[in-house]
């Protein structure tokens, strides 16, 4: 029993019901939405989860879904665009949101590991993350010229 | 715990998963299914099975979605050129 | 059938699968617990041959006979696919249009792109080490490489991606595994024994033996048979069209 997965437990059981909750009702705007924020709060869970469990290979967990996660979102902002365009999400305040607590808890991790190869891996997943969904949330919402043209 | 954490992943894995049967549209139910997958991982995550989390990730992220869609585009656009040829 | 008729069939057989559930479940060991005579088995077996992930010691080492024939199925569903969404002849390929992509999109696109390969192959190297191998790791890589269709167009994709030599990729990494059986088997060993190379040193990148070996193949046959599977996927929905409704 520690603190670590005290915190992954709670960011996952609010997170994860919060974009299930998203995903399951509402138009196709806010489906959208809710499937970025899940891989945005799932990635500090899985972090906060191989900190609690001392295991720091667990880590690829999350390396993977801060890549392959915003990867799924650019999937369905480029194959369901037509649709999007017609009623384009709103998603500025959770995607900071969620950034934000992205960006809080690898700070926070990286302050317990010290410096060394696994702070850097930290802080390049951090980084991934936290672009990944800036730049998913932006192509689910049209993006500067996206809409413009297409 | 331990066990709190299992707990509410199995809950999460439960809901979401009778979501995504639930979900009549296809391109909806891609959407369900990519959460369905971050979901799982968890749960294996948490079961201490990272290996099948892994693969539950990098399958279900990207690659399910990508898969369906395509699909789904493919019978659209099939179904559009039958209205019109008509 | 009338509804009503299969909507009973659907019930009986349903309640029939759920009691033998239920059943197989009070049969199962409590949750939790300490005693695994398997797992303690499958560890000191992978100890033994210096393999630091226990998993990849039961796949590629200890049941790597299984694996082959998982391996197998995903080649024989792969072929299936390719064959069933050929080009037919009263089909025509259309020259897709050229997608407006966003710039942000295009430059993580294009900065994700190498990052993302470059961790499927550490996901491949490492398999003996820590989580993942040569399935999670060759996913990754292929889907890594689509991301020039997400953040570019379809074009820009073909360009880089000449599906005939990813379709030779995957059969010869299929062989590879197979010659890699076979070589422990003209050693005097059984087919896929881990007795051809060195053990190494414990939780190094050449322990194991054979392990990283197979480990590769796993590694290139998956993420060439799913750029085959995708290559097969997006020419339907973005290339392929039908001649009979024009």
């Amino acid at each position: 029993m520690n603190g670590w997965i005290l915190a992954a437990t709670l960011t996952l059981a609010a997170g994860l019901t919060a974009s299930l909750w998203g995903v399951a009702t509402g138009p196709l705007r806010r489906r959208v939405v809710a499937q970025n924020l899940a891989t945005a709060v799932a990635c500090p869970g899985l972090l906060l989860l191989a900190q609690g469990y001392d295991r720091p290979s667990y880590v690829d967990l999350a390396l993977v879904l801060a890549l392959l996660g915003p990867v799924g979102t650019l999937v369905f902002a480029r194959l369901l665009a037509g649709e999007l365009a017609e009623d384009p999400p709103r998603a500025r305040g959770v995607t900071w949101a969620a950034a934000g607590l992205g960006a809080v808890v690898v700070l926070a991790l990286c302050a317990v590991t010290g410096p060394g190869r696994a702070t850097a891996k930290l802080l390049v997943t951090g980084a991934l993350l936290i672009g990944g969904n800036l730049v998913a949330s932006r192509a689910l919402t049209g993006g500067a010229g996206g809409t413009g043209r297409a | 715990m331990d066990d709190a954490v299992i707990a509410v992943a199995l809950v999460l894995v439960a809901a979401c998963a009778t979501v995504a049967v639930a979900t009549r549209d296809p391109a909806r139910q891609a959407l369900v299914l990519s959460v369905l997958g971050v979901v799982l991982a968890v749960l294996f995550t948490v079961l201490q099975a990272p290996d099948v989390g892994l693969s539950q990730l990098a399958v279900g992220s990207a690659l399910t979605p990508l898969l369906l869609l395509l699909t789904v585009r493919k019978v659209r656009r099939r179904g559009q050129r039958e209205e019109s040829g008509r | 059938m009338s509804p009503r008729t299969r909507l009973w069939l659907v019930a009986v057989g349903g309640a029939g699968v759920a009691a033998l559930l239920v059943a197989a479940c009070l049969g199962l060991p409590a949750f939790g617990g300490d005693h695994h005579p398997y797992g303690d088995r499958a560890v000191e077996a992978s100890l033994a041959h210096r393999t630091a992930n226990t998993i990849a010691s039961v796949n590629f080492d200890q049941r790597a006979f299984d694996t082959l024939g998982e391996l197998t199925i995903l080649f024989a569903a792969v072929l299936g696919c390719v064959a069933l969404l050929r080009q037919t002849r009263d089909e025509h390929r259309a020259r897709p249009e050229p997608a407006e992509v966003a710039p942000p999109v295009r430059r993580y696109a294009l900065l994700v792109l190498p990052v993302a390969l470059l961790t499927g192959l550490y996901v491949i190297a490492h398999g003996q080490l820590s989580p993942g191998g040569g399935f999670q790791g060759g996913v990754a890589a292929a889907t890594a490489l689509h991301l020039l269709y997400l953040g570019a167009d379809y074009r820009a994709l073909e360009r880089v991606r000449p599906v005939g030599l990813y379709e030779v990729g995957d059969g010869v990494a299929v062989c590879a595994y197979l010659v890699t059986g076979i070589a422990a088997l003209l050693g005097g060993a059984a087919f896929l024994a881990n007795t051809l190379l060195p053990h190494g040193t414990f939780n190094t990148l050449s322990s194991g033996g054979t392990v990283p070996l197979l480990n590769a193949a796993v590694g290139m046959e998956v993420a060439c048979a799913v750029v085959v599977l995708l290559a097969r996927f997006l020419d339907q929905a973005v290339e392929i069209e039908e001649e009979s409704g024009t």
